[in-house]
């Protein structure tokens, strides 16, 4: 589950509507201009939490790296207002989740910690 | 009067025929309920279901006692009263014994472990009829089989983490409200995952054990965060433990490779390029074979048992997989000295070769009991050899023992203390070792000591760590559990001159001796007048 309010899983859900709105989400993605700086949309995740610090530290060395590479070439093309050369764009198909998965596990202990946590022992006599 | 007779015995006609419907009923339960669990937990369910697996699975053994203590009353106290009387017997029989020629004395049957063949893995079981059960996974992938350092660490740290089915915390929260304990350790031969329960949990607890030793992900988040934190933690504590370092050095002295290997790397030991989450994944699939790992229950029927472990264990492999070979070099004993200075103690162990489970010499038991160490009694320092050497230098420990190992024992006499009394104390007892093989023990000391031993042999059979441990290491090693108790009846053949002889024997032969702490103070083995 993303940190954020969404309705892509109803979308994706529905082949129709997910065909649809496909071109208009890609639109939008490209419209963003994070992938003009060369950055995946999962770099755009707020670091600034104890759960997101957890899934950057259960990252691996090389992706863990390659995120820090990417954030930087990135400010720097942000400080110096320039896009990086149209080969180095990222391309659709490099865009993938590559933090959320890790994020939505970190999540779905805490929800079950939770639920441990204020769990009901019913007696059955 | 009459009517109401008879109307009572009608009720109680009715009322048995209830009872024998829901005896049907609940006689599967256990397995309905544990496969409704199963199912549940393995699909994605929300809230509303899972607190109903969780109902489930707290009223599995309420429904469990409920049929055992209420419906079967009659058969159970009549199979109670079978099973005391067969006890009874078993204990008459072996005082008898002790009673009529002091002779061999025959272990009660309640302390043996039965042992057969469930699809290819070995289960012993024991009952002693107690209201809780202790089930265990021994595997044979202690210290000395590890191809390389830490492995066995690792594993050992990675039991009950997360699996497949459900999560590190699920396991724990789920024996929690059952009232079980759930243990992880390892030996120099043995990793055991022991489980600590109920009596009528038991097929919670086989499930989870099989579930561990099959289904666990290694996960690499896991290893960073829990396995290496913990690690590092024990580490810290070992560093300062001056006679674990003591005996841990006796050992790699004794037996450099193998046996010899450290029972837990020191903060000092690279594992760096040996222990990742891969190599444990590879090593437990070396490890966790049928071939490879004896399931012992202790109090737990074996019917009960064979049937779980029928059901459970069938997704262990038949065979080890993987990359790794287990480390299975027989041992070897070579002797030596060591020495290590550390700020925080003085500990030294004089080790010999000692006996193993493999042959057992008795009068390795013997010469042990009779320098003990600790006395078994208050305000006197015992009959004991090391005992009244340890009253000499004050506040010194002193201890011996026979650490058997399957193909090779160690006897060791460890002392520990201040420096200056752990030289005293150490002369004295290569002094008092030399005077038995010189034939100076009294006839009086050595029953005391055939006695001690019989004891320590029994009381350590009867209960405590040991039993799993030493019935299930038997069965992987040998095939059949080390029965301590059936070692009783050869210690009583131990005479004087056998003593004699097995003393000097040590004596002549090369010494292991290690020390650590303040080497300013502590004598070499060469001025105890050890070879070395």
């Amino acid at each position: 589950m993303p940190s954020y309010a969404t309705l892509a899983p109803f979308i994706v859900k529905r082949p129709w509507l997910h065909n649809l709105l496909k071109p208009v989400a890609s639109w939008y993605a490209n419209a963003a201009g994070y992938r003009q700086l060369g950055l995946r949309f999962d770099d755009l995740i707020l670091e600034e939490d104890e759960d997101v610090l957890k899934a950057i530290q259960r990252l691996s060395p090389k992706e863990s790296y390659d995120r820090v590479y990417r954030i930087r070439r990135a400010y720097q093309c942000s400080v110096s207002h320039k896009l990086l050369p149209k080969d180095q764009w990222t391309k659709p198909e490099e865009d993938v989740p590559y933090l959320s998965p890790i994020l939505e596990q970190i999540k779905a202990e805490h929800k079950e910690k939770e639920a441990l946590d204020s769990l009901t022992v019913i007696k059955s006599h | 009067m009459r009517r109401s007779l008879v109307e009572s015995t009608k009720k109680k006609g009715l009322i048995e025929s209830v009872i024998r419907r829901l005896l049907a009923v609940t006689e599967n339960l256990p397995e309905m309920s544990s496969f409704l669990l199963r199912a549940f937990n393995h699909t994605k369910v929300k809230l509303p279901s899972q607190t109903f697996t969780r109902q489930l699975s707290t009223t599995i053994p309420l429904l469990n006692m409920f049929s055992r203590k209420a419906l079967s009353r009659g058969a159970q106290i009549a199979a109670r009263r079978q099973a005391c009387l067969a006890q009874r017997r078993g204990y008459a029989a072996a005082t008898a014994t002790v009673t009529a020629t002091s002779a061999p004395t025959s272990a009660p049957s309640s302390l043996t472990y039965e042992t057969a063949d469930v699809s290819g893995i070995k289960v012993a079981t024991r009952d002693s009829h107690g209201p809780t059960t202790k089930l265990a996974v021994v595997a044979k992938a202690g210290t000395r089989y590890q191809p390389a350092p830490g492995l066995t660490v690792g594993l050992e740290e990675f039991a009950f983490k997360n699996t497949q089915k459900r999560s590190a915390l699920r396991i724990v929260r789920e024996s929690e409200l059952l009232g079980g304990q759930l243990v992880a350790y390892h030996t120099r031969e043995a990793l055991v995952l022991e489980a600590k329960f109920l009596r009528e949990d038991i097929p919670y607890f086989a499930e989870l054990l099989a579930e561990v030793i099959s289904e666990t992900k290694y996960t690499t988040y896991e290893f960073h965060e829990e396995v290496e934190r913990v690690m590092h933690l024990k580490q810290a504590k070992l560093a300062n433990d001056v006679s674990a370092l003591a005996l841990d050095a006796a050992h790699s002295v004794a037996f450099h490779t193998g046996l010899g290997s450290s029972l837990y790397p020191t903060s000092s030991t690279p594992i760096k390029s040996y222990l990742s989450e891969h190599a444990i994944v590879d090593y437990a699939e070396a490890v966790y074979a049928k071939s490879n790992i004896a399931l012992v229950g202790d109090g737990a029927t074996t019917a009960a048992l064979h049937r779980w472990t029928e059901q459970f264990f069938k997704k262990v492999p038949a065979s080890p997989s993987g990359p790794l070979a287990l480390n299975t070099k027989p041992t070897t004993y070579y002797g030596g000295e060591q020495r290590t200075a550390h700020p925080g103690g003085n500990s030294i162990v004089i080790a010999f070769p000692g006996s193993s489970f493999g042959t057992f010499k008795p009068e390795i038991s013997v010469l042990a009991a009779l320098l003990g160490g600790q006395s078994n009694v208050k305000w006197s320092s015992g009959f004991t050899l090391l005992s009244q050497a340890a009253a000499t230098a004050p506040g010194v420990i002193a201890s011996a023992s026979n650490l058997a190992y399957s193909d090779s024992g160690l006897l060791t006499i460890q002392i520990s203390g201040a420096a200056a009394s752990v030289r005293k104390a150490a002369d004295a007892a290569v002094k008092a070792l030399k005077g038995i093989a010189e034939g100076k023990v009294s006839s009086e000391s050595l029953t005391k000591a055939i006695a001690k031993a019989k004891f320590d042999a029994l009381e350590a059979s009867q209960s405590g760590v040991s039993t799993l441990l030493s019935a299930g290491s038997g069965i992987v090693h040998t095939g059949k559990p080390f029965q301590i108790a059936e070692t009783v009846k050869s210690l009583s053949s131990v005479t004087a001159d056998k003593l004699k002889t097995a003393a000097k024997t040590l004596i002549d032969g090369k010494a292991t001796v290690s020390v650590v702490g303040d080497l300013h103070v502590l004598p070499y083995a060469e001025e105890l007048g050890l070879k070395v």
